[in-house]
This record gives C-alpha cells, sequence and structure tokens, in this order.
C-alpha cells in the first residue's frame, strides 16, 4: 500500500493506492478527507489515516506534503530569530533592495524585517568575490553575542557572511564555534540554504529559514514518532517545493524547501498523469477558492527558479527565498473572489476572497458580496444537488441580495452580471495563463490543459477556447490531486551555485569540473541516506545570458561531455533567448548559475483504471435544465454523475458533469471522451 | 454586455504593458535599466493618446504619450509613418524630454495598413558619449557636452536598420555594446507589445478596440476627478530652491502656485528663477512628467496610468526658467531638479491630505557615477546608480528606512555581492548613520552610509547630491530630517565633503563615502510613547542622548 497525505489551507487529503499482491498492479484507490488543524497538523493526519482505514503497517511508501513552513512564515508564528553577519552589513536585511513597488504611493509602509535590529550582530571577517579571504575570521565577541541571544530568549540563529556562495569557509567556522559553545539554539547558516550570489536575498532565504527550522523540526520529529508508535515501518518522505520528494533527515537541515509543497505536488500529479497519457506538454490550472495558480509543463519537464518570495504583489516587495520552486504564477482569483464596481464604474473580481467563512452568498452564511462561484449558480452550471458536495443548497435569496448593488450600479439585470463576473474572471485567468504561455514564446495551441482544484473544471471549458487549446484533460479525483502528486514523485534535490564564467572551448574543463564537484557533494549527501551511486541520475541546467545582461534564461545542459557541447549550448540558449525575447546577440555568452538536479527514481505505481460494467450513457443523467453559456446561447443541458461514466463513453456539449468535489462544465462546442482512467478528456468539436 | 468586453481589453493592453516591462528590464545591458528599472514602456492609441503605462519609476509619466505627440509631428502628410519604422527620440526640450540618457524607442502599430497604436519605451542607456562618463555631468554648460542627440530619427525604415545611425553610436559612446544592446531590448520590448496589441485587435474588432479604448480615458477622467473631491479647495503657494549649479553659484528659487477644484488641478511655477549656467535645470516637458507623478499620488495611486487621468491637471510656467529650460541648456542633472519640484508641491499639499502625503523625505536621486578601470580584467567601467535613504513620517506611521526617493518606485540598489565583481570597487560599510534628525511622534526614517573604497588608480566619481545644506522637511511638528552629501576620505585621512561634484579623481585606497538623509519627523516628539522611544535606542536608531535630549527618555 503507498499512501499520500497533503495538509492544505482548509483541507486535509489522503491518497491511497493498494495493489494485488502477486500482480503488483494497483487495485484500487481510497481518498480521504478531513478538516485541517492548524493548531496541532500531525493530529489531522492521523485523523485522517483514521476515518480511510488504513493499517500504517501495511504501507510500504508514505509521503507527505504540509503547509506548516508557510503557515508560519504568514501568521509569523515562527521562532524569534538573531542574525550574525560580516561587520558594516547588518542592515542589509531591513534595507532590503530599497524598491517601492506601490509606485505612485507616497506615503507606502515597507513591510518589516523578520529580525529586529537590536538582534542582528556583526563578525569581523571579509571575503573577497573571488572567494579570497581579505580580512580573517575574528570570533572574539561571539560569546557575548551568544549571551546576549540566551538573554533575549532567541530560538534560532541565522548566519549569513558576504560572498559565502563562493566560499563558505567562514561559515562553517563559526557554525563550529557556536556549537563548542553548547547553547541550545538552532543555527542554520547561509551555505546550507543557498549558494547563488546576492547578499540580500541570501540573507533573507537564510533568515526565513532559521525562523521556521525549529517548529518544523518540531512537527516532523513528532509526526514521524507517531506514525512510528502506530506501525509506520520506513519513515515518510517529504514533499519540496521542488516537485521532488526527499527524505526526513535531509529536510530538517533546511526545512525551507517545503514552503510550496502543496501546489508543486498538484503539478507533478499533473505530469505524471501526463506522461501515462503520453500529453507532455501541458498547461497546469489549479483553482482554488482564493487563487488559481498555474505552470507551463514543456517535454515533461517544468522549470525550476529560485526567484521566489512570500507576501509579494503589485504594491508589496515580499520576502525572497532561494530556494528551489517549481515556477507558478499565481492570481487571487477563485471561487470565493468578490466582484465589485470602484469609482469609475468599472467592475472587479477579486483580489478580495470572500474565503470559506462567510464564503459565496450561496453558501448563505452571510457573506454579502456575489462571488464567482455565485455568477456560475446564476448561469446554472452548478446544480443545486451538488453544491458543497451536496451538504446544502445554494441560498438563492442571499444571491439576489448580493448582486443588487451591481445591477444598479451597471444598470444590468442579474444574468448580465453574473456573465461579466465570468467573463473578468476568465479574462484575469487567461492573462495569467498568457503570463506563462505566450509571453515565455510558447503557442497554446501546441499544448494540453489540465485543469485540478475544485474550481478548474467549472472554467477549463472556455478557458481552454480562449487559449485554442486543442485538449482538456479533467482528471480522475481531480480534487485530491496534490496528494496524488507526491505518489508519482522521485527523490530530488536541487544543487545550484554562482560562478561567472565565459563559455568558450577554454572554459569546458571549468565548467566539467564544477558540475563534478556539485555531483560529489550530492552523492555525499545522498550517502548519508543510504543511496548508492548507481542509483542517483544528474540532470544539467545552465543559467546563460549575453555578457553585460544581468538576468538569465535557464538552459537544459543536454550533454556537458563530447567534442562540440559547449557550441551546442551556446546554440541552444541562442534560440531560447530568441524565443522568449524575439532577438539574439552576437556576443559573447556567460554561465552565472550551475545547476545540478540529482534523482533518486522512487518505485512509481501505475495509475489505477477504471472498471467498465456496461453501463449506459444514458444512466448518468440526472436532470435537465437551462445552462447559459454567455455568446454561446442558453441551452437545455442534461447534468451527468461523474461516477457514473464509464470508460470510452463520449458525448457532445451542451452538458454539465457533477461529482462531490467539483463540475466540469462541457460547452456547446465542446465533446467529452471518457478515458480508461476515468479521465474526461474535451476536446473542440470542430 | 459589451461593457464587460471593453473592460476585459482594458486589462489586455495593461498585461501587454506589464508584458514589454519584462523583456526591456530582462535583455537589457545597463544596471540602471535592469536594477534602477530607470524606464518605463507604454502604449498609446494613433493619435497619442496614452492607454497604458508600465513604470519602474514615477518620472516619465508624461514622457510617452508626448515623444509620440511629437513624433507625429515630425511624421506628416507626405512624410507619413510607414509599417516597420521604429523612432528613437532623446530631445530634453520637445517629447516629454528629460535628458539625453534617457531615450525613446517610438514603434507605430499598423493593423490592416491602418496605423492603430503605437507602443513606446523609454529607458535611462548607461553612456550615451559626451565630456564625462555616464553622460552625466555636474559642470556641463551646454547640451553639446552631455552626448549624442537623436532628435526623432528613423533608427528602422519599413523594418530595415539603419546600420550609419548603429556606427555612429559605436563611435561615439564608451560602453557601445551596452548601449546598442538597451537599444535592441527596446525594439524587442515595443515589438512585443505591438505583436499583443495586433492579438486584442484581430480577436475583439478594429472598431470594438477603438471603443475600449475612448471607454478606458474617460474612466481614467472620472476616477480622477472623484478623488479630486476629497482634496480641500483653494490656492496654495510655496517656494523651494536649488542650492547650487555646481559652480558655487546659487542658491535659485523654485516658485509653485497650486490651485485646487473640484474638477481641476493648476500648478503654476511661473516666477521660478531663469535657467542657470550648468546641468541643474528641467525642460518644460520634465516639469509636466514631474507634476504628473505627484498628482497620480494624490488622485489616483492605484489605477494604471492612461492618459484620461491627467486631464484635470495644467502645468504654467513661461519658457526658460530653471524649470522650463530650452536649448542649448545642459539639463543632465535634471532629476534632481525635478525631484525638488515634485518635493515643493508635495509640502504644500501634505498639510491638507496627511493620509496621502507624509513628512519631507531624502529628496534626492543621490546619484554617483564611478567610473575607471577593473583591477582584475582591466576592462573599463562606469557604476552608475541611485541611492536609497530616509523617508518621511506621517500621520499613522514612522518614516521608511532604505528606500529610494520618491522619483524611483519598482527600482533596486545593486547587490554588493554583483558590485564587487563587476566593477572592483570594494563595500566597506552598508548601514544607517546616526546623523540625527525627524524627531518626532512618528519617527523619520534613518539615512545611511554606503561607503566604496577604491581598489584601483585612476578611477573618478561624479555625483549630485542635492540637500547638502538644506534638511528634509519635518511636518505638523515633527523636527527637520539631515542632510545629503559625499564625503572624499583620503588615503592620508583628510577628508573633502562634497553636494555636486564631476569627476573627481580617486587613488587606490580612496574611500567614497555617500550619505543619504534622514526623513523628517511628525508631530510632536513628546507624543512618542517611551517604550517607542526606549526600543529605538535599544535598536540603535536614535542614540542615548538624542532620547534624553528631544524625547525626555
Amino acid at each position: 500500500m503507498r499512501v499520500a497525505t497533503d495538509i492544505g489551507g482548509t483541507f486535509t487529503d489522503l491518497v491511497c493506492l493498494e495493489f494485488d499482491k502477486k500482480t503488483g498492479k494497483p487495485i484500487g484507490v481510497k481518498v480521504g478527507k478531513s478538516d485541517t488543524t492548524p493548531s496541532n497538523f500531525e493530529e489531522g493526519i492521523l485523523n485522517t489515516i483514521e476515518k480511510a482505514a488504513i493499517n500504517l503497517k501495511e504501507i510500504e511508501f508514505f509521503a507527505h506534503g504540509t503547509t506548516v513552513v508557510i503557515n508560519a512564515l504568514t501568521e509569523r508564528k515562527g521562532a524569534k530569530t538573531a542574525l550574525i553577519t560580516t561587520k558594516g552589513f547588518r542592515d542589509v536585511l531591513e534595507i532590503a533592495r530599497c524598491n517601492r513597488p506601490d509606485l505612485f504611493n507616497f506615503n507606502f509602509v515597507k513591510q518589516a524585517p523578520f529580525v529586529p535590529r537590536f538582534l542582528r550582530f556583526e563578525v569581523e571577517e571579509r571575503m573577497s568575490y573571488k572567494g579570497e579571504v581579505l580580512k580573517n575570521l575574528n570570533t572574539s565577541t561571539l560569546k557575548s553575542i551568544i549571551k546576549t541571544c540566551e538573554e533575549e530568549k532567541v530560538e534560532a540563529i541565522a548566519i549569513c557572511l558576504l560572498h559565502a556562495y563562493i566560499n563558505p569557509e567562514h561559515e562553517i567556522a563559526l557554525v563550529k564555534e557556536i556549537a563548542n559553545l553548547n547553547t541550545g539554539i538552532e543555527v542554520i547558516s547561509s551555505y546550507e540554504v543557498t549558494r547563488e550570489w546576492r547578499e540580500y536575498e541570501r540573507t533573507s532565504s537564510t533568515v526565513l529559514s532559521a525562523y521556521v527550522l525549529p517548529i518544523a523540526k518540531k512537527y516532523l520529529n513528532n509526526l514521524q514518532k507517531k506514525l512510528k508508535t502506530r506501525g509506520l515501518k520506513e519513515a515518510p518522505y517529504i514533499m519540496q517545493s521542488n516537485g521532488g520528494i526527499t527524505t526526513l533527515n535531509d529536510v530538517k537541515g533546511n526545512p525551507i524547501t517545503m514552503v510550496e509543497s502543496g501546489p508543486a505536488s498538484g503539478v507533478f500529479g499533473a505530469i505524471a498523469l501526463g506522461k501515462v497519457l503520453d500529453k507532455k506538454d501541458l498547461i497546469v490550472l489549479d483553482i482554488g477558492g482564493t487563487t488559481a495558480k498555474c505552470a507551463l509543463v514543456e517535454n515533461g519537464q517544468v522549470k525550476i527558479t529560485t526567484n521566489y518570495k512570500i507576501e509579494h504583489s503589485r504594491t508589496e516587495a515580499g520576502y525572497p527565498i532561494q530556494t528551489p520552486v517549481i515556477e507558478i504564477v499565481e492570481i487571487g482569483n477563485g471561487g470565493g473572489s468578490i466582484a465589485w464596481v470602484d469609482k469609475g464604474g468599472k467592475m472587479h473580481v477579486g483580489p478580495k476572497s470572500a474565503g470559506a467563512m462567510p464564503g459565496p452568498a450561496a453558501y448563505g452564511r452571510g457573506g454579502k458580496n456575489l462571488t464567482t462561484t455565485d455568477a456560475n449558480i446564476i448561469t446554472g452550471r452548478i446544480h443545486p444537488d451538488y453544491f458543497l458536495g451536496g451538504a446544502v443548497k445554494p441560498d438563492l435569496k442571499s444571491i439576489e441580495k448580493a448582486s443588487f448593488s451591481l445591477c444598479k450600479e451597471l444598470n444590468g439585470s442579474k444574468e448580465d452580471i453574473a456573465k461579466g463576473v465570468l467573463r473578468i474572471a476568465n479574462a484575469n485567468m487567461i492573462n495569467a495563463l498568457k503570463l506563462i504561455s505566450v509571453n515565455k514564446g510558447h503557442d497554446p495551441r501546441d499544448f494540453t490543459m489540465m485543469v485540478i482544484g475544485g474550481g478548474g473544471a467549472m472554467h477549463g471549458a472556455d478557458l481552454a477556447r480562449e487559449l485554442q487549446v486543442k485538449e482538456l484533460i479533467v482528471p480522475q479525483n481531480a480534487g485530491v490531486f496534490s496528494a496524488f502528486g507526491m505518489l508519482m514523485s522521485d527523490i530530488r534535490r536541487d544543487y545550484i551555485r554562482t560562478s561567472v564564467i565565459t563559455l568558450s572551448e577554454a572554459s569546458s574543463k571549468v565548467l566539467v569540473t564544477n558540475f563534478d564537484d556539485m555531483k560529489n557533494e550530492a552523492l555525499t549527501n545522498f550517502k548519508v541516506d543510504n543511496y548508492k551511486k548507481e542509483q542517483v541520475t544528474f540532470t544539467y541546467y545552465g543559467d546563460l545570458r549575453y555578457m553585460g545582461q544581468e538576468h538569465y534564461v535557464k538552459v537544459k545542459l543536454e550533454a556537458i561531455t563530447g567534442v562540440h557541447f559547449i557550441k551546442d549550448i551556446i546554440t541552444q540558449f541562442h534560440r531560447e533567448h530568441k524565443r522568449q525575447f524575439t532577438f539574439e546577440l552576437d556576443a559573447p555568452v556567460e554561465l552565472v548559475n550551475y545547476h545540478l538536479v540529482a534523482e533518486v527514481e522512487v518505485d512509481k505505481p501505475d495509475f489505477p483504471k477504471t472498471k467498465n460494467s456496461g453501463k449506459k450513457i444514458a444512466d448518468a443523467i440526472f436532470d435537465v435544465r437551462e445552462v447559459d453559456y454567455d455568446d454561446l446561447g442558453k441551452h437545455q443541458t442534461s447534468f451527468y454523475h461523474r461516477h457514473l461514466l464509464e470508460p470510452n463513453m463520449t458525448f457532445k456539449g451542451p452538458a454539465i458533469i457533477a461529482e462531490n468535489a467539483t463540475t466540469t462544465v462541457v460547452t456547446p462546442n465542446h465533446k467529452v471522451y471518457v478515458d480508461e482512467y476515468g479521465n474526461l478528456i474535451l476536446t473542440s468539436i470542430n | 454586455m459589451e461593457k464587460f468586453t471593453l473592460e476585459i481589453i482594458q486589462d489586455a493592453l495593461v498585461a501587454a504593458g506589464d508584458e514589454m516591462f519584462q523583456t526591456l528590464q530582462r535583455t537589457s545591458m545597463s544596471p540602471i535599466i535592469y536594477e534602477s528599472l530607470d524606464y518605463a514602456v507604454g502604449i498609446t492609441d494613433a493619435k497619442g493618446e496614452l492607454l497604458a503605462q508600465g513604470n519602474g519609476v514615477t518620472a516619465f509619466l508624461a514622457a510617452l504619450d508626448s515623444v509620440v505627440r511629437d513624433t507625429l509631428k515630425k511624421y506628416e502628410g507626405d512624410n507619413t509613418l510607414k509599417q516597420g519604422d521604429v523612432i528613437i527620440a532623446n530631445t530634453p526640450y520637445a517629447g516629454g524630454g528629460t535628458h539625453l540618457s534617457d531615450v525613446s524607442v517610438i514603434y507605430p502599430v499598423f493593423y490592416q495598413n491602418e496605423l492603430v497604436a503605437f507602443t513606446v519605451n523609454k529607458a535611462h542607456w548607461t553612456e550615451l558619449g559626451g565630456t564625462f562618463p555616464g553622460s552625466v555631468s555636474t559642470v556641463s554648460t551646454e547640451i553639446y557636452q552631455e552626448g549624442l542627440h537623436f532628435p526623432f530619427i528613423k533608427i528602422k525604415s519599413e523594418g530595415v536598420l539603419n546600420t550609419a545611425i548603429i556606427d555612429i553610436i559605436r563611435a561615439n559612446v564608451r560602453l557601445p555594446d551596452s548601449t546598442l544592446g538597451d537599444l535592441f531590448a527596446g525594439i524587442a520590448a515595443a515589438e512585443v507589445g505591438a505583436n499583443r496589441v495586433c492579438a486584442i485587435i484581430e480577436k475583439y474588432g478594429l472598431n470594438t478596440f477603438k471603443t475600449a479604448t475612448v471607454d478606458f480615458l474617460e474612466y481614467g477622467e472620472r476616477m480622477c476627478i472623484e478623488a479630486l473631491k476629497e482634496i480641500p479647495n483653494g490656492t496654495y503657494e510655496g517656494t523651494a530652491e536649488i542650492e547650487d549649479n555646481g559652480f558655487g553659484e546659487g542658491p535659485f528659487p523654485i516658485k509653485a502656485k497650486i490651485t485646487v477644484t473640484d474638477t481641476e488641478f493648476i500648478a503654476d511655477f511661473n516666477g521660478s528663477h531663469p535657467q542657470v549656467k550648468g546641468a541643474t535645470n528641467l525642460s518644460y516637458s520634465g516639469l509636466v512628467t514631474g507634476c504628473r507623478s505627484l498628482f497620480k499620488a494624490i488622485t489616483t495611486p492605484r489605477m494604471d496610468a492612461n492618459g484620461g487621468a491627467f486631464r484635470p491637471m495644467t502645468v504654467l510656467c513661461e519658457p526658460g526658467t530653471i524649470v522650463s529650460a530650452e536649448t542649448p541648456s545642459a539639463v543632465s542633472v535634471y532629476y534632481e531638479v525635478l525631484i525638488t519640484a515634485i518635493d515643493l508641491v508635495w509640502k504644500i499639499l501634505a498639510p491638507m491630505i496627511p493620509d496621502k502625503l507624509p513628512a519631507g523625505h531624502l529628496r534626492s536621486v543621490c546619484a554617483t557615477f564611478i567610473s575607471g578601470m577593473h583591477p582584475d580584467t582591466n576592462q573599463f567601467y562606469i557604476q552608475a546608480e541611485p541611492l536609497a535613504g530616509g523617508w518621511g513620517a506621517s500621520a499613522t506611521h514612522d518614516g521608511n528606512r532604505g528606500q529610494l526617493s520618491c522619483g524611483s518606485g519598482e527600482s533596486y540598489n545593486i547587490p554588493i555581492e554583483i558590485r564587487e565583481m563587476r566593477y572592483g570597487i570594494e563595500v566597506e560599510q552598508y548601514a544607517f548613520h546616526n546623523e540625527g534628525g525627524g524627531y518626532g511622534e512618528y519617527q523619520g526614517g534613518n539615512g545611511q552610509y554606503v561607503d566604496y573604497k577604491i581598489i584601483s588608480d585612476g578611477a573618478f566619481v561624479t555625483g549630485a547630491f542635492l540637500g547638502e545644506k538644506t534638511k528634509t522637511w519635518g511636518m505638523n511638528g515633527g523636527h527637520d530630517g539631515s542632510n545629503n552629501y559625499f564625503m572624499i576620505i583620503r588615503k592620508d585621512g583628510s577628508q573633502e565633503r562634497h553636494s555636486l561634484g564631476t569627476n573627481i579623481e580617486l587613488e587606490k585606497g580612496d574611500v567614497v563615502r555617500c550619505v543619504t538623509a534622514t526623513g523628517g519627523g511628525y508631530g510632536n516628539p513628546k507624543n512618542r510613547p517611551k517604550d517607542q522611544v526606549q526600543l529605538d535606542v535599544k535598536n540603535g536608531y536614535i542614540t542615548k542622548n538624542e532620547a534624553k535630549k528631544f524625547y525626555n527618555v
């Protein structure tokens, strides 16, 4: 049995795959959901396991994703943290990058640093940009620093020295000295978190990792203990933001790698399913209650970036975390997004959300604002029996009330407003989808779209039509897809180092040597967890740019051996640059960052197939009602139970397919095919 | 409803603006573009009405529509623009011009042979030739000393690059690869935008597109007038000074009279000092750009910029003053005058709208240009950048620390780790200082020290730090802040303090200390809670003595 659990903001999801002992083929999927228990996350997991009646002793693989890190950060519930840095630079953390994203707001308030100035300490030492010691490390003040930390009840110390990304010698020495002082305070150093340049980003990353270190360690230790007492044999694997899992030991050393694990695993689930269906170029869209997230997958690969920030928006600078995170664009548009009219008479949808409490007007919990979900109800796209999994009937009176002021301000009927809300919400999502596709030089027509999350299937068909995507997939179990993704992930570690070289035949040796060093480090790390050299596979990436540029383009290096490999890399960079930015230059090419991906393949199950019991399509229809498809008109529409659909069934839109976790809208321009795994494949009729 | 379609088109134009913005940032070769984001991108209609603008800095708000309009003036009749033409312009005295370093790329967008829009960007290129590295000088007296001048010329004619101009640029600038890299980045960004505009028209039809643009401009005007109603009507006056023109002369007064009604905002600068010898002059089109940014700050700060939102504003000034300079006056330090003009209107209006405008901030870009030979690579370098300092406190919060001036925005400092590799300069400290000031119920943000140690002989520094004599202003009982200046600390320990300085020679081992001001305070210091003052002392934002003397703690 293989189990994955994913703690989300609202629910803790569980997916369990059972196998036939003889054939090794999967025989069934169990899905579980229970409320997330923020004060005590591990209880939520144990509840879910209990609810699903799973015997921990029978589990041979257990993967886990958690929001414990992102929660500690956004709710400021992490540890009291101090910082030790190079003399003259303790204010780097607070000065940050000096920007004011809310450009014309002269009354802007800058976000406060995670470490107050009185807990930012300096030591004498200095490296040059080449990694040479300019000033030796002087640790004579360390004792008094630690003493102050103890007096101030500091729980974690971050160390970040200038240029440590190229030579961490002084940081290593500091960590050692602090260990000798036998303090109970947790310590983490920048070289353990990031080896890319930019002192503010490195400091911020290290500070945030320190900030969550005690809480994450405690959580992981508790979880491990509780699972073990209940019979789990092997330690659980932990999902990271880079789309791979890793061992418990590894993540305890630098817990910040878990910061975006939820969205990452959703995308990886999509990739895994794509591989099975032989769809390697995907646009993945995950629409939840408050936000929509999208990612682009090219040839089965999603880009990894370290240019990640929390609490970043068009008006806030945010806090950078230089940790490998899959490239996702997130916008404030989900089922709960509120429609409102500004002083100039223009309607907007989001980014404010009605959340789960009070929720959309239709919930009948006092929500006074019209939301995207309400608009979907007004147009008839959600069946009343399937609203909120059939738990309650939509509160139509409350919807009426919520739409009243909008109708008045915009001088339109409730139905007009609802269509407007959906158009604007869809346009917002289209702009986000273009950010990851068209804007990066990709033609959406070459991609398959996969929609997950509660709202993905509601909007997917309209979005696919607009982007001219030929095929839309609504996977089976789209509602718990993040947990599903974890069962399909390999063990993955990303090693990224800044070391700038100009690419030429002469520099090929340096390039190979640097990658070799990184490979050795990776192998050493894997050895700690008892993985053998033969099990580890490597993939190489380079962050490349034209000399004189600052920003770079990530390029997969197909080979780093052979006669012409440098030439091939350069050619590939020119091509990528042209695709993304419309031009190429006759200028030398620099490699800025080495990026090595080290993976250990995990034995992964096949996707479970759905059985065909010979039901008829007509049996799945449970109602016929009028649905408004906006510019495609109003149509009498058949409503289908999804759980009664079987492989190879095919029918034309208009149709609505209802299940507990979501609803799939099939426009009059689409037809549906149910594949052998129970996925819905929507294609355009023309 | 048609209405929603129009809104979607407008949002799509804004999204196209964002995309152009990113393209320019990610492909440019000048740190002033990719870190300071000293550029703007935009889309106008076929007549030059601003439809969407993406800004890295607050300036340039009048730059994009004006430059299109003046392009149309030059290319009319038989000489009309054709598909594939691309224009470049950097004239300071027309078309939203500022100084020669800011170059506009203007890209006419054709749809089925009809001119339907323009995509345009304006960016600060690090090098355009002229007397001194970085094309900025505090001692130039004529525009001819400040670099190459492109008076609305075609860099591309019907898609064909004018290689003669490329050769001229290459032969006249100090960092030709970087300068040309910026040119191509500008063209690429405009082209990306043009493709998006065509796609929008393709999808919704040309007529709907045109309706959407008209609707959008009217919407902008409505939003602006709604906001204007919240500012008390009246006429308000004030005076500011440019302390020095780089030749030890000054101060030179700038006068402003602001009239606010429910539907109009008039900024009248008549009576300001005549244009001066030296580069501390601002052209009228630069003045309009500055006024627009303050106007936007107090009316529609969060709305996507469009031309309609500026219709209620008028800027008056006779030609030939320090804020309406004419050819051939030098203007390369225009930005200091621009910020002084913004700060003047700000100070005049702040007491009426303390929820929108805090007390005085550092009020200078504190731009430094350090040039020399990199000790490891022997390559010529120019390090050009704006510096962060303290902002004023407001009625609701302490002043920000470590923030660039109001002229900047989504601009970034240059990381030390990158700077030391690229320029062969060593940074000795990057820290808040305790030069005092800014006391109040809310405390002004601390200014900072940046110390650059020069590690190769034959380097030079140019800097313009206005505010060397005038402190940042406090408000409603808050104290004034401190000063901006830069100091050369020679190897032998001797010190020279500067406000404006051009190409000052530096030797290996000399230190350039840049000092930015602490912002003004807000409200009576006596009302600041005691525990807050104690925490400030603990954090070292103020000293024990200051706590005692100004807060009685």
